[in-house]
């Protein structure tokens, strides 16, 4: 199989050379910027134009679905599976079950070689990132915090806690630090009792808390020692652990996993294209080389399997990616059926109680 | 019945035995799969409804239109409870049946459990447990794997001793599926159901419990009913507490089952139609759960939320208690298909965490966490409930894998049953029974007795005389049937006295023979039980006893000899059933 891989790219790129009216049409994909990018440009967009002849060039992305409104839309987007979902249902995706996807480099077919829940009528995982705690090793020369339920436990652990200004996370981990075991979080935050218990339990810590809401935030909070503890995507703390004086240190316990996709929006000019892309960016190789990078973890079984070490830092890469049995004893999936249906009302409450209680503070 | 019993040739054919060893066994296997399949199928199914009806939590949170929610939490037990009382009008005596038919018919070897009851109970409980009644879901779950291993009792052509047997199997594997606790289910199967512990009995229950969780765990598993995070018991002095707040959960599940008696008294006296109780129910349920959406259901989430600590206040905790304990009476009393055992699960577990709480803040004590409190009382509320301290018990092991407190939960048991039996008896089931005429508290013997009536042991072979024959006339049929009593019966077919030969002989020949009677001969109504008529007897000499059907014409005659072995006869089969190994 192995060999037939690069046959099978150059079949499909003689053909899309050829099916395309102007092979330097460049592909239009939306993503995250910062080093996220760059990493993909190196193992994904570049030899992608090389084995195709298509150019890729790539548009800011923040998340959301309001992307999808451009004229015209991006040819792809590195969308989180429940905004995905959402977009899906809202008939503002094409459908890609269709794709006919290879199988692992150990010869898994696709079907079993992706992770359960990664292929939706609308969208493809390639890889799965966390939502974790973290916190500055300098602030806690005793006991350190290792465990969700310390973020609340100020007595013990006093200093600022960077969150971040969203209801998503912070409900899952107040419940979760109240003694309700993981599955049974989103049946309980459904009840009015459930959800009052998370928002008193937050309350409890108000006066701790600073919010945050661009990504790279939380890491310079930590680094300035403006907070002792901060939620935060797995990818960026693990980035700024590579720096050697970095005293920054994860809590895996309770890490919150939601899957990344590849979308292709309705109305966008150039589906095939992006189909071919999509099959190409989520073979075992391209995913276990994001995951080397990024510490994230991969769609695919046999590119888990394959991860090893940082190519420029030489570490070993397994520790450091949420879908590794060290880390993922407790970690919780984000449900997000849930949260396509509740989170307006839920960010309305969340919103409701944030101005209460700088109301109060004031 | 009137063959004469002698005790069974010890059988030594070592084929035979394994031949009968295996039937049984497989009977357990078959029954325990089929079981196990249908209990997870029955939870799915009501998970599903529940959803799709909007009545859990999880849907109604999901579900943008708030009018819907308030609509459906009126409107759909209103109809669930339509949907149920019509289903009941097919079931031959009108009313679901419950784990107390199951233990009455295995207790008094009456067995065959009938199919379509079984089925019609079994969805019309779907029915209620989806539409979100305030009933529990094992006694319908225990009911349906009983009748399977009834039914399945009826194609393998087995005794009555297998038929029980086999209903036990069923019960073990229902229990052992839906708790995912093979042990509590052979447990529960002898605890509860068989109530005598039989090696023959056994291994066909274990195969069953075995076979029906490694079933449910490779088809369609289903998830637990609860999980716990962890949980220690901090102080070894807690244990008294644990003890405490066992005798006081004997009193909330004194009052719970009560008031389930009470209520059903109530709705019986109702001038409602049966047929539209559970719907008026489902409509009270629905509005009240407007207010309170904890009562609503199985109350899963209000179980879980219970083991929390400050997911509610004390007050909360017991306005939701004793709001659920009035909504499952209400609901049951009114005729909702659905067991006892979950909602006394909740109640339990929202009193012990009130002791818990209470306990903890009045005397200001530092306890171990909310959830062992919630745990031991939800056990000792439970365990008088079904009258099973054992299977509660390891239910707690083998659902939390936590030995710390599955100790808690024994200490708050212990004393549980023992008190809740003085003031109420030995469980629900025992106590519906008993209202129905099945009195197991005298043993199983005296059960059995009194499922027999002594219309089955009526004999034909009597002297009868006209009411107005002469001593003479009496006399000589007497003699030419070679008997020593005859009954006088009158032209109507009246039954008027007994006569006996020996005092007819030392009077006149022209005088009437009514003058003669025995001013102390017995008769007995056919429909009394042999148990009453064994009583009766006690100081009885004579041969046989006059039989009246309900208006007092003589039926037929009851000789003491008959009883006898009717009598002899029970016990043998009761000592097969209960000491044999095969």
């Amino acid at each position: 199989m192995p060999r037939l891989e690069p046959v099978l790219i150059l079949v499909s790129a003689l053909f899309f050379g050829s099916a395309m009216a102007d092979g330097k049409d460049p592909l239009v994909v939306a993503t995250w910027g910062g080093a996220y990018e760059a990493v993909q440009r190196e193992v994904l967009f570049a030899p992608f134009t090389e084995r195709t002849g298509i150019p890729v060039e790539t548009v800011a992305y923040n998340g959301g679905t309001a992307i999808l409104d451009r004229d015209p839309p991006p040819d792809l987007v590195d969308m989180a599976m429940s905004e995905s979902l959402a977009a899906c249902a809202a008939d503002r995706l094409q459908s890609i079950d269709d794709l006919a996807l290879p199988p692992g480099s150990d010869g898994t077919p696709a079907k079993r070689d992706f992770i359960g829940g990664a292929r939706h009528r609308c969208a493809l995982t390639h890889t799965v990132y966390a939502t974790v705690i973290a916190y500055d090793a300098r602030a806690f020369s005793g006991q350190r915090p290792n465990r969700v339920a310390d973020l609340f436990d100020t007595e013990s652990f006093p200093g600022k806690r960077a969150l971040r200004k969203t209801p998503a996370d912070n409900m899952e981990w107040a419940l979760l630090a109240s003694g309700v075991p993981r599955q049974e979080l989103y049946d309980l935050l459904s009840t009015p009792r459930g959800l009052e218990l998370a928002f008193r339990r937050l309350g409890a810590i108000r006066d701790s808390i600073i919010w945050w809401e661009a990504g790279d935030e939380p890491v310079r909070l930590l680094k300035s020692g403006r907070a002792v503890m901060a939620s935060g995507y797995n990818g960026r703390f693990f980035n700024a652990r590579l720096d050697p004086e970095s005293s920054i240190e994860i809590i895996w316990d309770g890490q919150i996993q939601e899957y990344q996709t590849w979308v292709v929006p309705a109305g966008a000019g150039r589906p095939e294209a992006a189909r071919a892309f999509i099959r190409f960016a989520t073979r075992t190789g391209p995913l276990t080389e994001l995951a080397e990078r990024l510490a994230y973890g991969p769609a695919r079984h046999s590119a888990e399997a394959q991860v090893r070490r940082h190519p420029e830092a030489g570490i070993d890469m397994r520790p450091h990616i949420p879908t590794h049995a060290y880390n993922s004893a407790n970690a919780i999936a984000k449900d997000i059926d849930w949260y396509s249906h509740t989170i307006d009302r839920i960010r309305e409450r969340f919103d409701d109680w944030l101005q209460r209680s700088r109301d109060d503070a004031q | 019945m009137n063959d004469t019993v002698e005790p069974a040739p010890p059988r030594r054919d070592p084929g035979d035995l394994l031949r009968r060893v295996s039937v049984i066994v497989l009977l357990g296997a078959v029954a325990g799969i089929v079981s196990a399949m249908l209990a997870n199928g029955f939870v799915a199914a009501i998970g599903w409804l529940n959803d799709l009806l909007l009545i859990s939590p999880r849907s109604r949170m999901m579900e943008e239109r708030a009018w819907l929610v308030t609509l459906a939490i009126v409107a759909v037990p209103t109809a669930g409870g339509l949907v149920g009382g019509i289903l009941h009008r097919f079931i031959p005596d009108r009313r679901p049946h419950s784990p107390a038919d199951l233990i009455a018919a295995v207790q008094t070897r009456e067995g065959r459990l009938p199919l379509r009851t079984g089925f019609l109970t079994g969805l019309s409980s779907l029915v209620s447990l989806g539409s979100g009644a305030s009933v529990g879901q094992y006694g319908p779950l225990v009911h349906m794997g009983g009748t399977v291993g009834s039914g399945l009792a009826r194609l393998f052509r087995a005794g009555t001793t297998s038929d029980n047997i086999a209903i036990a199997c069923g019960v073990a594997a229902a229990i052992s599926t839906v708790f995912h606790a093979p042990i509590a289910g052979i447990l529960f199967a002898h605890e509860v159901v068989l109530r005598h512990f039989a090696l023959r009995a056994f291994a066909p229950v274990a195969f069953a419990s075995v076979l029906g969780h490694v079933t449910a765990q490779l088809i369609w598993p289903q998830p637990p009913l609860f999980q716990v995070a962890e949980a220690e018991v901090a102080h070894l002095w807690e244990f008294g507490l644990f003890v405490v707040l066992g005798v006081a959960s004997a009193g909330v599940a004194v009052a719970y089952m009560s008031a389930l008696l009470r209520m059903a008294r109530l709705a019986g006296r109702m001038k409602v139609p049966a047929v539209l109780r559970p719907a008026m129910a489902g409509l009270g349920l629905g509005l009240a759960a407007l207010w309170m959406p904890d009562i609503l259901g199985m109350g899963s989430e209000t179980l879980r939320l219970a083991f929390i600590e400050g997911a509610f206040s004390h007050w909360e905790l017991l306005l939701v208690l004793t709001l659920k304990l009035l909504a499952t009476a209400w609901c049951l009393g009114m005729g909702f298909a659905g067991g006892v055992f979950s909602p006394a699960l909740v109640i339990g577990s929202l009193f012990g965490a009130l002791f818990g709480s209470l306990v903890g803040s009045l005397l200001g004590l530092d306890l171990s966490a909310l959830v062992v409190y919630s745990v031991c009382g939800m056990v000792a509320v439970t365990a008088p409930v079904i009258g099973a301290p054992l299977t509660t018990v390891i239910i707690v092991f083998e659902l939390t894998a936590s030995y710390p407190l599955t100790i808690a939960a024994l200490a708050s048991v212990a004393l549980a049953n023992l008190v809740a039996s003085r003031y109420f008896g030995r469980s629900l089931f025992d106590r519906q029974l008993t209202e129905r005429g099945h009195d197991l508290s005298g043993g199983r013997s005296r059960a059995i007795l009194r499922t027999h009536a002594i219309s089955e042991l009526l004999s034909e072979d009597y002297v009868t005389v006209e009411s107005d024959a002469t001593v003479r006339q009496a006399r000589d049929a007497i003699v030419e049937a070679g008997s020593s009593e005859a009954y006088l019966v009158d032209a109507r077919g009246y039954y008027a006295g007994t006569v006996h030969l020996h005092e007819l002989f030392a009077a006149g020949e022209r005088e009437p023979a009514q003058r003669w009677c025995d001013a102390n001969a017995l008769s007995m109504r056919e429909d009394e039980t042999v148990w009453e008529a064994m009583n009766a007897m006690r100081h009885f000499v004579g041969e046989g006893v006059a039989v009246l059907d309900a208006d007092g014409r003589l039926v037929g005659t009851v000789y003491e000899s008959d009883l006898i072995n009717a009598y002899l006869e029970l016990l043998e089969q009761m000592r097969k059933e209960e000491h044999a190994t095969a």
